[in-house]
Formats: structure tokens, sequence, C-alpha cells
């Protein structure tokens, strides 16, 4: 596979589009390309910030909010945070 | 690009509100769900077209942020596009979970003006123009060829394989698989573009 290819394909990997019997011919493409792969992989990721940040944001309400910073909050009391999580 | 979002001089960056809940402090949390739970609702309400489950699994995923933000880090990208996957993963799980396809494509039929490539939501010149991040990276999406964002669409917003948008839209498989690519590889050059000139 040359790169240009692993790049197609690694694009499809990090949106869960490449099907079953590609993954074998981009694992052994990211092993073969090394540190190249992992960051251009790295890279696509950013196709997610992409697509997301192309929507418009929506009114996220505040009762939520309330409610997550009680259970965090609550949480914190017996542990030290999410790294004992 | 320190922040996907406009914020106030001198507040944290993404980075340094990880850094803070991954050491416990809930005051971090709280400055990233008011930077991005919009963003994020918006990427919910995507996928499983219902805003009393978005609300929820809203706050699913914050509680997963607090409790993963061990695993991020920084060297290997950045805050929102860790985030933007753990949503969307959860949202595609919560879809299928719940067997809502039949009806999210319910909904999505009864909402023609929103589906499938009203990406662009007041794109106006005037936006274009202010640069503002989001209305800028519409644009790329929304000068793909519509054939190109409605295999994109199904692919990332519905979490379909290419076997099933092929099944579902009745193209064959290496057209779908094509159309993904060369549609990824625009917004990808797009992307990078944008970064390189912020």
């Amino acid at each position: 596979m040359s790169f240009e290819e692993f790049q197609n394909c690694a694009r499809l990997y990090v949106i869960g589009a490449l099907e079953p019997e590609e993954l074998q011919d981009f694992e052994a493409a990211r092993k073969q390309y090394g540190s190249a792969a992992e960051d251009f992989i790295n890279q696509c990721y950013g196709l997610h910030e992409a697509f997301a940040l192309s929507l418009k944001p929506a009114k996220a309400s505040n009762a939520i909010k309330d409610k997550l910073m009680s259970m965090v909050r609550e949480r914190g009391q017996g542990q030290s945070g999410p790294r004992s999580a | 690009m320190t922040s996907a979002v406009d914020r106030e001089p001198g507040a944290p960056s993404d980075v340094d509100l990880m850094l803070g809940i991954q050491s416990g402090d809930a005051d971090a949390l709280s400055q990233l769900y008011d930077r991005y739970s919009g963003i994020m609702k918006a990427l919910i309400l995507r996928i499983i077209h219902n805003e009393t489950e978005a609300d929820d699994l809203l706050q699913e995923v914050f509680m997963e942020i607090w409790n993963q933000a061990k695993n991020f880090s920084a060297e290997k990208g950045k805050p929102l596009g860790w985030m933007v996957t753990l949503t969307r993963r959860r949202a595609i799980d919560a879809l299928r979970k719940k067997q809502a396809y039949a009806r999210a494509e319910e909904r999505l039929q009864a909402e023609p003006e929103r589906q499938p490539l009203a990406w662009v939501e007041n794109a106006t010149e005037k936006d274009i123009e202010a640069g503002d991040t989001r209305v800028l990276m519409a644009k790329v999406i929304n000068s793909l060829p519509e054939a190109q964002q409605q295999v994109i669409e199904l692919a990332f917003f519905r979490g379909m394989s290419q076997r099933e948008i092929a099944f579902h839209t009745n193209i064959p498989l290496g057209t779908v698989k094509t159309r993904l690519e060369l549609g990824l590889k625009k917004i990808y050059d797009g992307l990078k573009e944008l970064r390189d000139e912020l």
C-alpha cells in the first residue's frame, strides 16, 4: 500500500468507516510507515473536530450542568478526582 | 489554535482545563462545559435527534470526560478532538442500543430541510468574512458535491459502514468508497488550511 493509499484509509479509519477486510492491510501499512503513520492518524482525528465545529451549537441546559457539577463535587468528596476513578 | 472557540483574553486554554480536570479541579470541568456543551449537544442531537435523550447523554459525556481525563494526552491531539470522538461514540452507541434507527429516520424524513446538506446554518457572507471558525469549517464541508456530503453524513453522523451506506443508498460499494475518500480528503485539506491560517 502506498502512503497516499494509506492516507485515504486512515481518514476512513478514524471515522470508523473502514471495512473489516480493509483493516488488515491498513494495520500492516501502519506498521510499515511507523511514526509517520501514527502522526498522520492523529492529524486525521482533527476531522472529528471539523464535523463538530461545522454544526451550529445547541442550547445546553443549565439544569444539566448543575446536576453534573453536583455529581462531580459529591464524588470529589470521597475521591481525589478522576485519576482515582 | 489553542481553543476551537472564542474565549476571553487570559482564559485558560483547552489543554490547561484538561490538566485541571486531570488533577481533580471541578471548576475546570465547569469551564470546559461552558465552552463546549453547545457544540457537544449539537453533535449528539445530530446523531440521535431527541432533545431529552441529548440532554441525558450530554451529562453522561461530561461525566465520562471527568472520569476518563487521565487518558487524554495533549501530545496525541487536541482536547476538542478527544471530546468529539468520545461524544460521537457514545451517541452512536446510544442510537444503536435503543434501536432508534427507524424512529430517527422518521424524524429525518420529517425534517428534510436539515438533511443531509444543511451543515451550514445561518452561514452568511458576513459571518464568513468575520472568520468564524464554525462557518469556515461548514463552508469547507458545504463546498463538497452533494453526493460526497451524503455518504460522509451517513458515515460520520450515523456510524454506518461503507456496506451499510451502499445498502441504504443503493449506490455501488466502490462508488461509496470513492466518494468517502474524496470528500474526507477535501475536508482534511480544508481543516489543515484553516489551521495554518489561524
